[in-house]
């Protein structure tokens, strides 16, 4: 359920993420306390509110004394935006890497591309 | 706050040195697993720490005094442990009913929930129960005294995967909403990871890794690749484990800063370390030359 | 205090705790009185008289007299390990089981007091049979079947738990120091019977010592075990 290759707490912190984009969680929405997040992942109460914590330091979670945690205004954007830049990093570059690897040229990378997605 | 501290605690019996030489710090309100092999003093540990042995030397405080024969202190803590013997005319309900009055905190409906989910059969003779239903017990006594300071000892001997997750489950639950100190030990390290804030790792009685678990994630990792492009990586350190088939070698080392971008550009592929595959790597190459706690501890 | 907490261990289980001793103990008297009615049926008055006189010896009592034995034995085997699992305290659990001991001495010698005013008042059930009043636990007045069956009662759970505790701390080698201790008592006794006359006289002249100097014997003996189990149970570790 989480990606068990980054530490904990950050997989939870991109677990949120994830359900933004996707519209799990509207902008101005709640999301899931502490300890709902850590009985649901079945993971320290700690390692969940650290999670949170990194949302909040973002500015993508906003911390409503009393209440609970909410989807900050505009964050799905500037979400969209950071992963799209991250994108290139974890992605392109590695494809690129192999892509030369295999003597694959980047103008038939392109193609191959193009066919995937047009399937 | 301090929940447990120790200094140089030592408990040696006529043939073996149980514990010898523990210096603990352990905070409140966290989740600690103590972890080691059979024979590693965890037990040992936990029954000095409640008072049901003697030291030999060193100190400890336990919520802030001496646990031997402290009412204070004990009436706030609960050892759960697998090897509690209980009078053979004894009923589970009787059980319960004496903890209820020994520990203050106690909360029957929990009690009386646990009973019911664990589907334990209350009026049966403690004789006649099976390993599974003994574990219920103290599983049930464990969480609804609601201790400020819980041990739990291999808490679950004879329960399924099913009870057992039931048991992470409860325990979660309760401890979100009524926080305290809880010491788990257990050797189903896999699925408590992720339930343990900090992990204490005893070997042959002394303390092999006192560690936050945030911490341990990157502690130690995994490259592998073609065996010479491996060595090279590895060249003057000692892994904690190195094996090889045919012309690839994989080898688990104690991670340092950079090593993970290092093994990259080397062209090796790394992967993580569970708690679980450090476990083991570090209390069996405890027999080595090296000493690979401290060489984690430093990473 | 929790003290409470510690009694209530052992008397949680009330059909274990006094039932089991009482159901005993009234089935042996049933099979007693069954027995006399029988003898007397055939052989008459003579019959009960042998009887009355014969069982002064009748050890029918120890039915309940026998599992209070154990009590020290499962106090400290059984209930110590227990009682400090669940967070209470030695000293807790010392003051907790004394205050038991001396309530089951209470409770039982009570009833063996009042089984004895009724045997005798009824001249044994009107068979001569002897339950209650036998030398274990007094053939004088009432007062000393009460005061004899609660210090005998009481001596043996403390004893009974010392030895126990001893055992727990120091295992197998106790078990033998202390059978060759008793080995060597007989061996004595039995010796001092064969070769010393003046010895035999002295246990002769046991027969004619005053019940109250009796009771002291016992009370000495009580009173050692108390001591000896207090002090080893504040070092008792639980394995």
């Amino acid at each position: 359920m989480l990606d068990d290759s980054k530490p904990l707490f950050v997989a939870v912190a991109e677990q949120i993420e994830d359900g933004i984009l996707d519209g799990s969680y509207p902008e101005d929405g709640p999301v899931p306390s502490t300890n709902e997040l850590a009985g649901f992942l079945r993971i320290n109460p700690a390692t969940a509110g650290k999670g949170l914590g990194l949302l909040v330091d973002a500015g993508v979670l906003i911390k409503r004394r009393g209440i609970g945690m909410f989807v900050a205004p505009g964050a799905r954007e500037a979400l969209r935006e950071r992963r799209r830049l991250a994108f290139q990093d974890q992605f392109i570059a590695p494809l690129l890497r192999e892509a030369t690897a295999l003597g694959i040229r980047p103008e038939e990378l392109a193609r191959m591309i193009e066919k995937e997605a047009a399937r | 706050m301090t929940a447990i501290a120790t200094t140089d605690l030592a408990k040696h019996y006529a043939e073996v040195r149980a514990l010898d030489g523990v210096t603990l710090s352990l905070e409140e309100h966290r989740i600690h697993g103590l972890l080691g092999r059979n024979g590693a003093g965890k037990t040992t540990l936990m029954k000095l720490l409640t008072g049901q042995v003697f030291a030999t030397s060193g100190e400890m405080r336990v919520l802030g005094a001496d646990p031997v024969e402290n009412v204070e202190v004990l009436s706030r803590t609960a050892f759960i442990q697998e090897s509690q013997k209980y009078p053979d005319t004894f009923r589970p309900v009787d059980v319960l009913r004496i903890a209820a009055g020994a520990y203050p905190h106690w909360d029957q409906a929990l009690a009386d929930r646990l009973v019911e989910r664990f589907a334990l059969p209350e009026k049966r003779r403690i004789k006649k129960l099976s390993r599974g239903q003994l574990s219920a017990i103290g599983i049930v006594v464990g969480l609804a005294s609601r201790a400020p300071l819980t041990f739990f000892d291999e808490p679950y001997l004879g329960l399924d995967a099913v009870a057992r997750r039931m048991f992470y489950d409860e325990l979660l639950a309760d401890f979100s909403e009524h926080p305290r100190t809880i010491v788990l030990s257990t050797h189903h390290i896999d699925e408590v990871a992720n339930l343990l804030e900090h992990v204490v790792i005893l070997d042959r009685g002394r303390v092999l890794l006192d560690a936050d678990t945030d911490e341990l994630q990157g502690a130690a990792l995994t490259v592998s690749g073609r065996t010479a492009d491996v060595d090279a990586f590895l060249a003057g350190r000692d892994p904690l484990e190195r094996t090889t088939l045919g012309s690839l070698a994989t080898a688990t080392i104690a991670a340092a800063d950079g090593d993970e971008q290092a093994a990259r550009d080397a062209g090796l592929d790394i992967a993580p370390v569970s708690l679980q595959a450090l476990f083991v790597h570090l209390t069996t190459a405890d027999a080595s030359a090296t000493d690979p706690a401290t060489a984690v501890a430093h990473a | 205090m929790r003290i409470r907490n510690v009694i209530q261990l052992h008397t949680v289980n009330r059909l274990a705790a006094i039932g089991w001793p009482l159901i005993i103990m009234s089935m042996s008297l049933a099979l007693v009185i069954v027995i006399g009615a029988i003898a007397v049926s055939v052989g008459g008055a003579d019959a009960s008289r042998g009887m009355n006189v014969g069982m002064q010896w009748n050890g029918a009592i120890f039915a309940l007299l026998g599992p209070l034995i154990g009590f020290g034995f499962t106090a400290m085997g059984q209930y110590f390990p227990l009682a400090l699992g669940l967070g209470l305290t030695r000293r807790e659990f010392a003051i907790g089981t004394a205050l038991v001991f001396l309530g089951n001495a209470l409770f039982y010698a009570t009833i063996v007091t009042v089984g004895k005013v009724v045997e005798v008042a009824t001249g044994g059930f009107g068979l001569g049979v002897r339950f209650f009043d036998t030398h274990y636990t007094g053939v004088g007045p009432w007062w000393q079947t009460l005061v004899q069956t609660s210090l005998v009662i009481l001596t043996v759970c403390f004893v009974g738990a010392a030895i126990t505790t001893a055992f727990h701390r120091w295992g197998q080698s106790f078990l033998w120091v202390f059978w060759i201790a008793l080995g060597l008592l007989v061996l004595a006794f039995v010796a001092g019977m064969l070769l010393s006359a003046g010895f035999q006289a002295f246990v002769g002249s046991l027969g004619s010592v005053e019940w109250a100097t009796w009771m002291g014997v016992v009370a000495v003996i009580g009173a050692a075990g108390a001591a000896a189990w207090l002090a080893l149970v504040r070092r008792a570790q639980v394995r």
